[in-house]
């Protein structure tokens, strides 16, 4: 934008320039070619009279009267007008000139503003950025944390409900043992459980009441 | 009902009576006598039938009295608790005058259960032990319970002293199953 405003800074300024340079030009023309046109009408006249035997002073003084009433009508009728036209040209330039000025002012403010709203912007940009890997980062450790915790309760209660099925089996396998071998002991009393091992038993028992009795 | 109140105050009232004609032992067996007759199943339901009037009871029981030819005491408390109705009553009033009486005469009763039939000696052997355990006459009745295995198991006084093999073996068991 800065570089557009410029280009049209400058393509203004050439205009102007050119302007300037073609109305003082137009001038010196315009000057050259009324001094010089009827000299060259009587140079050409006097030197085909020169030619043909004679010129002609009248003839010349007819064409200065002529030039001097052209360039009387001409500043008197076309001269107001054509200033007029250049000043009112070079007014419009000027304004408009002005106005490219203001234009690029405001131009060259709104891009420095946009160049500090970009800084901005892009500082803001960085402190997100560093604030979101900040963010990122606790979360994730707070993920392998918790994670790592999880995995260690589950070891722990998989190590416990191991330890519980391998003491149930155990008491369970202790049961069954006793209970066989109480079965088979209970079998093998009925079988052999003779009157010496009744009055053995009850010898004990005598003997455990009389414990009882001496405390 | 061996512990309820009434019987209590019914037994008490017999063993001071029975305590006072020096005949303890006697009224104590004819009073049992009189409640084993009374709570027999024909007579019991009979008695408590709602078709025999209250004077027939108090008659029934009188005459039951009579033909056990139990003592002037004893017939008396026999109507006595047929007018109170209290006629099934009479094995609480009975167990509790026995209880009363063990008591008054320093004596316990157990309950001896063998493994198999008992010789002599060795009942008297273990109320001989409990004797000196409990240092009280002890009057023992024998049982036989072929599941104790071996041994015997004594009930005394509300405590049990088990010598069976049947609990031995559970023990061990148990030990074994930890």
């Amino acid at each position: 934008m800065q570089r557009s405003v410029i280009v049209i800074k400058r393509t203004l300024r050439a205009k102007i320039a050119l302007i300037r340079l073609i109305g003082l030009t137009g001038l010196i023309e315009l000057g050259g070619a009324v001094l010089l046109a009827p000299a060259t009408g009587w140079c050409a006249e006097g030197g085909a009279g020169e030619a043909a035997g004679g010129g002609s002073w009248l003839s010349l003084f007819f064409y200065v009267i002529n030039f001097a009433v052209f360039v009387w009508i001409l500043v008197h009728y076309a001269g107001p007008a054509a200033r007029k036209f250049f000043a009112d040209r070079a007014g419009g330039i000027r304004e408009t000139f002005a106005r490219a000025e203001a234009t690029y002012k405001e131009a060259q403010d709104l891009a420095n503003r946009m160049a500090e709203r970009m800084a901005r912007l892009e500082a803001e940009k960085q402190q997100l950025r560093t604030d979101l890997d900040a963010e990122t980062g606790y979360i994730a450790n707070r993920i392998r944390e918790m994670a790592r915790e999880t995995a260690l309760r589950i070891v722990r209660d998989t190590e416990l409900t191991g330890d519980a099925i391998t003491e149930a089996a155990h008491r369970r396998v202790r049961a069954k043992l006793a209970e066989t071998t109480g079965r088979l002991a209970r079998e093998l009393m009925v079988r052999s459980f003779s009157d010496d091992d009744q009055a053995r038993l009850l010898r004990g028992f005598e003997e455990k009441l009389a414990q009882e009795a001496r405390r | 009902m061996k512990g309820s109140r009434v019987a209590k105050r019914y037994a008490r009232a017999l063993l001071g009576l029975s305590e006072d004609h020096g005949q303890l032992e006697k009224w104590g067996a004819e009073l049992e006598r009189l409640a084993r007759i009374a709570d027999a199943p024909e007579i019991a339901l009979r008695l408590a039938s709602p078709e025999v009037s209250h004077e027939a009871r108090i008659e029934a029981m009188a005459k039951i009295a009579e033909r056990l030819d139990l003592s002037y005491p004893l017939r008396s408390l026999a109507v006595v608790v047929a007018r109170h109705g209290r006629i099934a009553n009479l094995t609480a009033v009975s167990e509790s005058y026995q209880d009363q009486l063990d008591v008054l005469l320093g004596r316990a009763r157990a309950t001896l259960t063998f493994a198999r039939e008992p010789k002599a000696e060795d009942t008297a052997a273990v109320v001989r032990g409990l004797e000196a355990m409990v240092h009280k006459t002890v009057i023992a009745t024998v049982k036989v319970d072929q599941a104790l295995l071996g041994g015997v198991v004594a009930e005394l006084e509300g405590k049990i002293y088990d010598g069976s093999l049947a609990t031995r073996l559970s023990e061990a068991a148990r030990r074994l199953a930890g």
